[in-house]
């Protein structure tokens, strides 16, 4: 018998050699990491509680098939301190409840939500199966096109925020769904392509069937009246397939003809519409050859190559995430001197709000009471809190790490600092350079070459015979049909974006693979992309008689009473269990004692007071954190924000390729400098704001370069959606996610590396379908130029054409060796 | 063979009843979410929380 984890399919399995990875997530496990929970009777490691808990839950409510079905890892759950338990009570209100579900008939209330992290269709199997059984739900249903959650529930039974606070335990990010133009568009396009699909489909399987009965019929020989017939309901089907599904061709090729510019759709438009109308001749007048097979099975794979690519690409669209669902909906409010929840939106200048520490400040507001940090990594990069005071604004879209403030807010959303980089992101969309698809480059001087031909062809049959001109002529046009040439490069976009998303990958942007195989200039955003975004111990200078381990046991006591983000440094190492009275000096450090011994661990000002002989900080350009305590002082601790692992040999890699790499970052110390020298890379920017980015790659783009750029933060958003090719790394924000056009869903930057050799293979294939597509075209003109290919011989020729254009770009699938 | 004169035209009425039938289907939803139908078939049973606890043992039998 085998045992239950041979049964447990899991997708990059992991590699009995390499670091383990999440059962849950897929990250790799850090050293150390004890988070271990049994699922399908296998002990199975986790990289953080988060995910631990997440599994849990569905371990506990028997739905580890999950585990088994799902076909890419999870994301990883957000850490549990920065959730409020309280945040998704604000949707029990009637009237906030209100803008996103609907009463219906029965008492019941449907409530859509729209759902973050959802990675394949087992998230999909998950939900519904542990909402269903839940008392007062009566049907929930996700649209994984959609990332959308529609659940039907009794209000009475259960609340809103009980099925918010369900989904988030399931480690998704749901928020409510909120009805965008954008978004019904893309609905209601998916829709119009299917459609025209379908009716393509049917046409071609009954023009088919005629069709077989003619072509038999030019060998057996067919009574004309018999042809006839036949003829003539094949032009009745193909005219509705021609009206109703290629239409698009028709009218895409028309608008750019208007405006100058050739497109691939005008070959085939130009085909699909001769070819019918000589058909259409041909059968009225009952002479020369009909193709409408060719017609309607054209019309039929060309649009199936296109809705492929564009569900490919749709699936994971993320339109609808702004800078402004990145805050929260539920503010703590002072209304008749008593703290009340209320939605943000009813929130006004002049209202005293309250921040809590961990939370995301809601608003622009200014400081009357209180101290503490604020992470304020949303505008700069920067990774280390700007100490505020009473006095001081906050900006809506930073984090309060230290303690509770009081702040009064100054304005609306709408004028805040973050909508203003919402803005910016709006401009970048419209100034985004459009690059020419190699397809439509192409078929410009096709377009030419087809109608020179043609006409050159009709030219000398007037001259040898005229009675055949135009049905030569005619058949070079349906000959040069570009089946083949229109289908190369969705193809190839198609298999190359589905391998990528095996690879973890997810590729959003149209033209984005092109781009990226043409990039010159590739730049890194710092924190959080190039380095791990998290402080991590990198020095320690000690000033007394003391072993390393004896200082750091002292501090690492002393900073489990911190959540400022330098206490992260310390979490791994254990401490000293007498350190007791420790205080948290706002801004400043920690103090404690230990047997009387007072100890201070925080900034030089703040160690001085108690130890006045503390020497300067080291010169190197870490972040130092001094320790003292009453008598001496010990040590210098120096922190930095560690750099990914992988990070070299992705830049090593890229300027190899003659890659010109870059840095751009909103951190304005000398690490930036530092970090670029250690790397290796070509150019440094530091101190950068998200406008001056924009600048330095728009520049760039003017200079005639293409620029790919990767981040992850709000500040990168801008930035990513002017680039000409963009990702968005592990952690990114949802705002970074929506404007780069690929999302990196693992926290490994070598798939930047690895899907620009992936967009560069694709350019390949789309080059070699092109060279096939048009080396068959150039032999079999003159073939039919000279009145010698029967249509039959056409078509079949047309399909393998089309086949093996196929074939090759399923090629793009395969693993990489 | 004048059969033909009836037969295909009784073919192009249940062509376009069958294309009615799509255009309907697509229209009222049913195939806006292609991936999740088409995992779905292949999904554990619907009631699968009911039979929650049975699950681990009949894995094994099956394996």
């Amino acid at each position: 018998m085998l045992s239950a984890h041979q049964a447990v399919a899991e997708p990059r399995a992991a590699a009995d050699d390499g670091p383990c990875p999440c059962y849950h997530c897929g990250e790799t496990v850090p050293h150390g990491a004890r988070f271990e929970i049994e699922i399908g009777g296998e002990s199975r490691a986790m990289c953080c509680p988060g995910c631990r808990a997440v599994a849990g839950l569905i371990a506990a409510n028997g739905l580890e098939n999950f585990y088994q079905q799902r076909t890419a890892y999870s994301e990883r759950p957000v850490d549990a301190e920065f959730q409020l338990n309280d945040q998704y009570l604000i949707y029990d209100d009637a009237e906030m409840a209100q803008r996103f579900s609907q009463q219906e008939a029965d008492g019941s209330v449907t409530a859509r939500l729209l759902l973050g992290g959802i990675t394949c269709a087992a998230c999909t199997w998950l939900i519904e199966q542990s909402l269903e059984p839940i008392t007062g739900v009566h049907s929930a249903l996700v649209n994984l096109q959609q990332n959308r959650l529609d659940v039907r529930f009794d209000p009475e039974k259960i609340k809103l925020s009980e099925i918010f606070s369900r989904v988030e335990s399931l480690g998704y990010r749901p928020r409510p769904f909120q009805a965008s133009t954008q978004r019904e568009q893309n609905a209601s396009d998916y829709r119009r392509d299917l459609r025209r699909l379908g009716v393509a489909g049917f046409g071609m399987m009954q023009v088919g069937m005629f069709a077989v009965a003619l072509h038999a019929g030019d060998i057996q020989g067919i009574e004309e009246q018999y042809q006839g017939l036949l003829r003539g309901f094949s032009l009745l089907v193909s005219s509705f397939v021609v009206y109703y599904s290629a239409g698009i061709f028709f009218s895409t090729a028309w608008r750019h003809l208007q405006q100058g510019v050739l497109v691939m759709d005008l070959p085939v438009a130009l085909a699909i519409g001769l070819a019918w109308l000589a058909s259409a001749w041909a059968t009225i007048t009952g002479t020369g050859q009909v193709y409408f097979d060719s017609v309607v099975m054209f019309t039929f794979f060309l649009l199936l190559g296109r809705f492929m690519e564009s569900r490919v690409r749709q699936r994971h669209s993320m339109t609808w995430f702004d800078a402004e669902s990145a805050l929260p909906d539920a503010v703590s409010c002072r209304r008749k001197d008593q703290w009340v929840t209320v939605p943000r939106t009813q929130v006004a200048a002049g209202d005293i709000v309250l921040l809590r520490p961990g939370e995301t400040i809601p608003v622009d507001a200014e400081i009357t009471d209180g101290a503490s940090a604020v992470r304020e990594d949303t505008f700069n990069g920067e990774h280390l809190p700007r100490a505020v005071v009473a006095g001081n604004t906050v900006f809506a879209g930073t984090v309060n790490v230290e303690a509770a403030l009081e702040a009064r807010v100054l304005c609306t959303y709408l004028e805040s600092r973050l909508a203003a980089l919402q803005q910016s992101v709006e401009v970048a969309q419209t100034e985004k350079p459009r690059l020419a698809r190699l397809a439509d480059r192409v078929a410009s001087w096709f377009v030419a070459g087809v109608l020179l031909v043609t006409s050159a062809t009709a030219l000398i049959w007037m001259q040898i015979d005229p009675s055949r001109a135009l049905w030569v002529a005619l058949s070079v046009l349906v000959i040069s049909c570009p089946c083949a040439l229109a289908l190369a490069t969705p193809a190839a976009l198609t298999s190359a974006a589905s391998a990528l998303r095996g690879r973890g990958v997810i590729v959003r942007g149209e033209n984005a693979l092109e781009a990226l195989a043409r990039t010159t200039h590739l730049f890194f955003d710092k924190t959080g992309t190039l380095t791990a975004g998290k402080l991590t111990l990198s020095r320690v200078e000690l000033l007394v008689d003391q072993t390393e381990a004896q200082v750091l046991a002292i501090a690492s006591s002393l900073q489990r009473w911190s959540n400022h983000p330098i206490s992260q440094a310390f979490n791994d190492i254990s401490g000293t269990a007498d350190i007791d009275n420790v205080k948290y000096h706002v801004g400043q450090g920690l103090s404690g004692e230990q047997q009387g011994l007072r100890y201070r661990m925080g900034s030089e000002g703040f160690c001085r007071v108690l130890c006045p002989q503390l020497p300067p900080a080291p010169s190197a350009p870490l972040y130092w954190v001094a320790l003292c305590d009453e008598h001496r002082p010990l040590a210098w601790i120096g922190l930095t924000d560690s750099v990914r692992p992988e990070a070299a040999a992705v830049i090593d890699e890229a300027r190899h390729n003659g890659l010109l790499v870059g840095l751009l970052t909103g951190d304005n110390s000398l690490q930036g400098t530092l970090l670029a020298k250690t790397l290796g890379m070509d150019t440094v920017n530091i101190g950068l704001e998200p406008q001056q980015k924009m600048a330095h790659v728009q520049a760039l783009q003017e200079a005639g370069y293409v620029v790919s750029m990767v981040g992850d933060g709000l500040n990168d958003a801008p930035v990513l959606s002017l680039a000409d090719a963009s990702f968005a790394v592990a952690g990114a924000t949802d705002l970074a996610r929506t404007q780069a056009d690929f999302v990196v869903v693992g926290g490994d930057l070598t798939a930047v590396t690895s899907t620009w050799r992936q967009a560069r293979a694709c350019r390949r294939i789309i080059v070699q379908n092109f060279a096939w597509a048009l080396g068959y075209n150039l032999s079999a003109i003159p073939l039919a130029a000279m009145g010698y290919i029967p249509p039959w011989a056409a078509a079949i020729g047309m399909s393998l054409s089309s086949l093996l254009v196929v074939a090759n770009s399923l090629r793009l699938n395969r693993k990489p060796r | 063979m004048d059969s033909l004169y009836l037969l295909i035209p009784v073919a192009l009425v249940f062509v376009a009843a069958g294309i009615k039938l799509l255009l309907w289907a697509i229209d009222d939803g049913q195939y806006d979410d292609l991936d999740k139908e088409a995992w779905r078939i292949l999904a554990p049973e619907q009631d699968e929380h009911i039979k929650a606890e049975e699950n681990p043992d009949r894995s094994k039998d099956e394996s």
